[in-house]
């Protein structure tokens, strides 16, 4: 606030001042409610036909970019060909409702004209069957087909890395409008599709006016805008920015990488061919040429400029774009055209600036990735910076209340390990990574997993948790089998872990990533993410609790950070965010690999003290740990692992004993020196 | 003609038409290979060239195909119009290299394959804006020789291709053999930090590595010109989408590879042509693209890297 | 606020206001004098694949206007031009949205008594249901596609009733089978090889070959499309050769059309090749370049013009004025333009408003002296002459290579029914 009288205002400022005192929600609502009616007035502002269709198109451009921006920008699957699923709504459409087929009337037509989705045409002669489907039930089926092949174009791509799915996606987009343009007997081909049918509410039909257009698609818009959101502030849009920033770290959190992806593409291209449903109607025809790669691009560019993932980013982007295109550089090109008959310059009477479109998409994605990758509007707020205060307060330790219903161990038949590894082999290539290891955790215990770089830790871990499947032997958890179970599964089972060279959702925030944590407690999908349905709030309500309490451990190291990404936090806390979310899943085990590594004497001891306070809530730890102080204090049990091979097994001072250990580390002469 | 004449004629076609795209595919999988990454720009670096080398030869005085030369001026104007073109185009893919590729250098993802779509869009539209959509004549001054007329013909410019080809190839390979530059390009494409830490200067192999890149690119494209007697905007388009599926076919990033592969598909097309029709190469070409990158990444002879553990 | 929600709100301000500008004043409008004005609307795809005909276009169409204006304007009304690209960075080249756009544009535009355009069918199908909601006519120089003004798809392309696509060449419907009569009766041909090159226009001219070629018995040996994305054509010409045909047609534009010469040259030059009105243009002489060229025969939806002497004159004053040469279809777009002034001229003197509709019915009743003989329309819109005029390249040293008008030598008229 300045108080008046120590300085003049300006007048932006005094203007300025009674929004700023709103609340930054009831600034968004504001900012919103004014677009809208601006939105809704526009056409009775500018009266101007075509301007009012140019900016229909853009509708339709803007939910394009809704669509994409979920395969896109959520869950980071770079789709090229997006442009096939707009061209198979809009054909849905147009071929249910268009002169393309009219086969001979016969009464095995009947029942479809008593539904109202064929007339029975009879007249110049002819007496056919004209297909008519309504506008509005196609849209809806339309999304439902786009999506359809949302999943058989993605289904190929769910194991490649990003360029290459980028690719393939790019190598389907070619293929549909070929398909198309070589299917003469059902899209008419080249020659593109005649009379498709204008849509027509309470019977009145919208013709060629472009104000029904219009006003239908700013409708859309809203509508997919408020899906997209809900779907980015939920349970699935989290998995979905998971697999985005990590794959491997997501599916060890106990998401179904493949059924979010699929689901991805298909979100994606439901909303492409509901629009394209939308534009089909609107140009009352359809041809192969409107669905080419250049218009995948075109959306890509659209994404880009706004910020991938930022739902209104995108919105902005699309129109800015449109507009771009079908009003200011026409427009320009006539201001350019005056000036240069009034100054007698030649090449400015002639110069058209529509041509240098496309010129300015690829300067745009040039000069976005290189100097402003986040887009005009960030999909990640930036977050406010700590008070001096939390910033230097001192350190506490957690409290330990958090319930996590491990199984307790008199529920346990005596002699049931908690984890056993049987005989466990594995190689990669010529190399055995891991040899015919044995060793039972016991449930409420410590095990330390020690061994020199390169005797299998972190790969016998990855055994254990799902990520590589086991050439031979048996994994079990609690006597059940659990030998190759993919991690996703691996994490409802009840074990959870942490990564050596720390696998966090650097661009989602610490709350965010915890909340991912508890992925596989929860069930929310993405029909409950829409409707907020009561189950959902619950949930909701839930997992945040439950993740407060988590952050609760850790004092007040991550509490003052929670809406802070995680790749703004210090080195220690990124460590323990990770520990933090492992928790989340309510593990009965929980594998640390490496969890103390870089961290100074003081933040090891600390983590250590957490860890065993973790061991009296009930949790089994098992950690491979290289310090040896820490391994001391903290393990009921160490295994010792070399080459492969479990060389020995036993309390520390059992193990340091043994000259195997020592050869191990030391090399042979220095062992025996 | 026989049955097995034209067999034979489409064997020669596919050939030929591979060796186009095995030279087009060689640049593109070097980059690939070193820095692992798609770079779009490469066939609109092509296209360019082309241009370039049809300025460089009607600069020597030559006009479409009136002016014809045999000898010591034929192959004198061929060399001065293969370095001239290699020179410049290098000299582009090192500028596009600086300019918008080497600041992405760290960062993780798709960023840089979407910077290169950019470059390739702006290459691609300032040469339709200046130059203008029409197909030029493109002056070549070899003499028209053919072997066989009714039945097999085998011509002067299909053998030119093979021999620029397989030249190319094989200096490309010993280079990236033999050489010390060719070393550090290896220990590049292997690890970046460690061969960094070994005194290699990534930096300047990366640029080298666009430079050779950017110049195969430019020898196709007037290889390209010789070959058709046409240059125009688009011929980056199609050609680079099948120089693509050749070098994913061969193995992405394997140089030899590049070359089989773009015979292969040099093959697909002439023969699925002729067995089957002309309208459909491309959706089978695709298809060749999209099955080689789900069940075989690596390709025929390429390192397996595709995938995630 | 935060400084990001700050810089949003100024932008969205900024952006509203300066989008409301432009978008109210709606670009500049052309200096009112105290003369009375009518206004032309021109729809061409200037940009893409299709640019260098459409800007030739443009230029026959300017000319005409130019000269009317020079001569005091028409009824004392001065002409000005509305020229719209219904072309598209992301179609490359003419997109039909972008057209719908500007029929609207039109539409909605008062003084806009009658539009030029568009060059290709897709975007005529666009236009036309736009254009007949609001009784504007267009006149197309080179649409060719029959259907819009099918009276069996009146209903789609003509919901109002009225006629308003008129064109000033004649359709594929005709274009297509009278060469194929052509061919046979005067070339001897027996079996024919035919490729498309899979554009909207392409094919629909050569299915109508196709089918006259049938039923006149004429052998079809194939029938394929080639990719004017691609550069080689080698595989589709050899399986051609292979089969022996007497003739290969083309239907089809520059883009493939080019390359489909230059390489059968290579492949197969003794071979009869032929095409539509696609292959008629400088850019078969200059890309091609001879001895490629010689001998392809190109008809015109239209009567021949180039022996006339006033097309010499004309020719020259074109190529003068825009450093171009003319094609075919700046001549019909200059005759589409000449109609329109006289349509423009009759309404004012019969003291009728000079506004859209009046126009239309003008046109609709036209019979007007053009470049390409006299010009009507039936009641459907199409023109009346449905003479398909037959064209040879025979390379004529004495002028530019790129010369249409030397080096396409007239042979005679494409018979509408065959021989026998």
């Amino acid at each position: 606030m300045v108080s008046p009288g120590t300085r003049t205002w300006s007048i932006g400022e005094a203007l300025a001042a009674p929004f700023r005192r709103l609340s930054s929600d009831q600034q968004r609502w504001l900012i919103l409610t004014l677009l809208a009616i601006a939105a809704v007035v526009f056409p009775l502002i500018d009266r101007n036909e075509g301007d009012i269709d140019a900016a229909a198109n853009a509708t339709a451009f803007a939910v394009l970019a809704l669509g994409l921006n979920i395969v896109v920008g959520l869950a980071g699957l770079l789709d090229l060909g997006y442009a096939a699923f707009f061209a198979i709504g809009a054909y849905f459409y147009g071929v249910t409702s268009s002169w393309q087929f009219h086969p001979e009337w016969s009464s095995f037509w009947e029942p479809f004209r008593w539904l109202g989705v064929v007339v029975h045409y009879h007249a110049n002669g002819e007496d056919v069957v004209h297909f008519t489907l309504s506008f509005w039930i196609a849209m809806p089926l339309a999304a439902l087909v786009a999506a359809f092949f949302g999943v058989l174009f993605g289904a190929p791509t769910l194991r490649l890395r990003g360029d290459y799915l980028a690719i393939v996606t790019l190598g389907f987009g070619e293929i549909v409008p070929i398909v198309v343009r070589n299917w003469p007997t059902l899209t008419n081909g080249a020659m593109g599709l005649n009379g498709v049918q204008a849509p027509s509410l309470f019977g009145y039909s919208f013709g060629v006016t472009s104000s029904p257009y219009y006003y239908l698609g700013v409708g859309l818009i809203a509508l997919l805008i408020f899906v997209s959101s809900r779907l980015k502030d939920s349970r699935v849009g989290r998995a979905w920015m998971a697999i985005r920033e990590d794959e491997i770290a997501a599916g060890a959190m106990g998401v179904n990488r493949v059924k979010l992806k699929l689901l991805a593409f298909a979100v994606g291209a439901g909303f492409a061919g509901a629009t394209g449903t939308f534009y089909v109607a609107k140009l009352q025809t359809a041809t192969p040429d409107m669905f080419m790669f250049p218009v995948s691009v075109m959306i890509l560019v659209m994404i880009v400029l706004g910020g991938m993932g930022s739902v209104y980013g995108v919105v902005l982007a699309a129109v800015i774009l449109q507009l771009l295109q079908s009003w200011f550089l026409q427009d320009l090109s006539g201001w350019m055209h005056v000036l240069g008959r009034a100054v007698g310059n030649e090449w400015m009477q002639q110069i058209d600036l529509t041509q240098s479109i496309e010129l300015i998409f690829g300067i745009i994605l040039v000069l976005m990735m290189l100097y402003r990758r986040q887009g005009l509007i960030p999909a990640t707020r930036a977050t406010r910076a700590l008070t001096l205060e939390q910033q230097t307060a001192l350190p506490s330790r957690g409290t330990i209340d958090v319930d996590l219903r491990v199984v307790a161990p008199s529920e346990l038949k005596p002699g049931t390990a908690m984890l056993e590894v049987e005989k466990l082999v594995k190689a990669f290539g010529g190399i055995t990574a891991v040899k015919e290891v044995d060793l039972r955790v016991e449930p409420g215990s410590i095990v330390a997993l020690i061994g020199p770089n390169g005797s299998g830790k972190t790969t016998l871990f990855n055994l254990i948790t799902g990520m590589n499947a086991p050439d031979r032997g048996r994994i079990s958890l609690l006597g059940e089998d659990i030998t190759g179970v993919p991690s996703h599964l691996i994490v409802e089972r009840g074990i959870a872990r942490t990564f050596q060279n720390l696998r966090l959702f650097n661009n989602m925030t610490v709350l965010e990533n915890i909340l991912v944590g508890q992925h596989s407690r929860t069930k929310t999908g993405a029909v409950g993410a829409v409707l907020h349905t009561q189950t959902m709030l619950a949930e909701e309500r839930e997992t945040r609790e439950h993740a407060l309490e988590i952050v609760g451990i850790f004092g007040n190291r991550l509490m003052p950070r929670l809406n802070q990404v995680a790749k703004e936090l210090s080195y220690a806390n990124r460590r323990r965010l990770e520990i933090a979310r492992a928790l989340a899943s309510r593990p009965k085990i929980l594998l640390l690999d490496e969890p103390t590594a870089g961290m100074n004497p003081a933040e090891t001891l600390e983590l250590a003290e957490q860890i065993k306070s973790l061991r009296r809530m009930g949790l089994t730890v098992f950690l491979i740990e290289h310090k040896l102080n820490v391994v001391n204090e903290l393990a009921d049990k160490i295994l010792v692992l070399d080459h492969g091979e479990k060389i020995a097994e036993g309390t520390a001072e059992q193990v340091h004993a043994k000259p195997e250990v020592l050869e191990a580390y030391l090399g042979r002469k220095v062992a025996h020196a | 003609m026989t049955f097995g004449d034209v067999l034979i004629q489409q064997v020669i076609n596919g050939v030929s038409l591979g060796a186009i795209y095995s030279l087009l595919a060689l640049g593109f999988t070097m980059v690939y290979g070193i820095i692992e990454l798609i770079n779009f720009a490469h066939f609109n670096v092509f296209m360019v060239g082309s241009f370039l080398a049809m300025y460089i030869l009607e600069a020597l005085g030559l006009n479409g195909q009136n002016v014809i030369l045999t000898g010591f001026p034929l192959v004198g104007v061929l060399a001065v119009a293969l370095v001239g073109t290699m020179l410049l185009s290098g000299a582009l893919g090192v500028l596009i290299e600086r300019t918008a590729l080497r600041p992405l250098r760290g960062v993780p993802g798709t960023a840089a394959m979407i910077t290169t779509i950019g470059v390739s869009y702006i290459l691609f539209n300032l040469v339709l804006l200046t130059i203008g959509a029409d197909a030029f004549n493109f002056p070549n001054p070899m003499p028209k020789v053919r072997w066989g007329e009714a039945g097999v013909v085998l011509q002067l410019r299909e053998v030119l291709v093979w021999i620029v080809a397989f030249l190319l190839m094989a200096g490309l390979n010993y280079f990236v053999r033999h050489t010390k530059m060719g070393k550090a390009m290896q220990a590049t494409a292997q690890d970046q930090e460690a061969a960094r830490m070994m005194g290699v200067e990534v930096d300047r192999v990366v640029m080298i590595t666009f430079f050779l890149g950017s110049a195969l690119a430019g020898a196709a494209g007037l290889v390209f010109g010789l070959y058709y007697n046409y240059t125009n905007f688009a011929i980056g388009y199609t050609a680079g989408l099948r120089a693509f599926t050749a070098a994913v076919l061969g193995g992405i990033g394997n140089i030899p590879g590049a070359m089989i592969g773009g015979v292969i598909i040099g093959l697909i097309e002439s023969l699925g042509g002729q067995l089957l029709e002309v309208r459909w190469t491309d959706v089978i070409i695709f298809s060749v693209l999209v099955l080689v990158l789900v069940f075989r990444p690596s390709g025929l002879f390429g390192r397996a890297a595709v995938t995630k553990s | 606020m935060t400084s990001i929600r700050r810089r949003l709100l100024l932008a969205t301000a900024l952006g509203a206001g300066v989008s409301l500008a432009i978008a109210g004043l709606g670009g500049p409008t052309p200096a009112q004098g105290a003369e009375k004005s009518v206004t032309i609307g021109i729809d061409l795809p200037l940009t893409g694949a299709d640019a260098e005909g459409a800007t030739r276009i443009k230029y026959g169409a300017e000319m005409a206007i130019d000269e009317a204006n020079a001569k005091g304007g028409v009824a004392g009304y001065k002409l000005d031009m509305m020229t719209l690209n219904d072309a598209t960075a992301s179609a490359g080249q003419y997109d039909p949205a972008q057209a719908a756009t500007n029929a609207k544009k039109f539409v909605s535009d008062p003084n806009v008594v009658a539009a030029i355009g568009p060059e290709m069918s897709g975007a005529g199908k666009a236009m036309a249901p736009i254009l007949s909601a609001g009784d504007l006519a267009i006149i197309t120089p080179s649409s060719t596609n029959p259907d819009i003004t099918d009276p069996k798809f009146a209903g789609q392309f003509r919901p109002a009733g009225k006629a308003i696509y008129f064109r000033t060449v004649t359709t594929d419907a005709y274009q297509g089978p009278n060469m194929a009569n052509y061919m046979r009766d005067t070339l001897k041909m027996k079996s024919v090889y035919i490729l498309d090159d899979s554009g909207a226009y392409g094919v629909g001219i050569a299915n109508a070959y196709e089918g006259q070629a049938k039923k006149i018995g004429v052998k079809v040996l194939g029938h394929d499309q080639l990719n004017p994305k691609e550069a080689d054509y080698t595989t589709a010409l050899t399986k051609i050769k292979a089969l022996n045909p007497d003739a290969v047609y083309y239907g089809g534009v520059a883009g493939a059309g080019v390359k489909f010469v230059k390489q059968s040259y290579d492949v197969m030059p003794k071979t009869i090749k032929a095409g539509g009105d696609g292959v008629f243009g400088p850019e078969y002489l200059s890309a091609v370049g001879f001895p490629a060229a010689e001998g392809l025969y190109a008809t015109n939806a239209s009567p021949h013009v180039t022996e006339d002497p006033a097309a010499q004159e004309w020719v020259k004053r074109y190529s003068e004025r825009y450093k171009v040469q003319p094609d075919d279809y700046a001549i019909t777009a200059y005759d589409a333009a000449l109609v329109i002034i006289d349509s423009i001229k009759r309404v004012a003197a019969s003291g009728k408003p000079v506004n859209h509709s009046n126009v239309r019915d003008a046109i609709q009743s036209a019979k007007v002296k053009t470049l390409q003989g006299e010009v009507s329309f039936d009641e459907n819109g199409d023109i009346n002459s449905r003479v398909v005029s037959v064209f040879q390249i025979k390379h004529n040293p004495k002028y530019p290579v790129d010369d249409i008008i030397h080096q396409y030598k007239y042979i005679g008229v494409a018979p509408q029914s065959p021989a026998s």
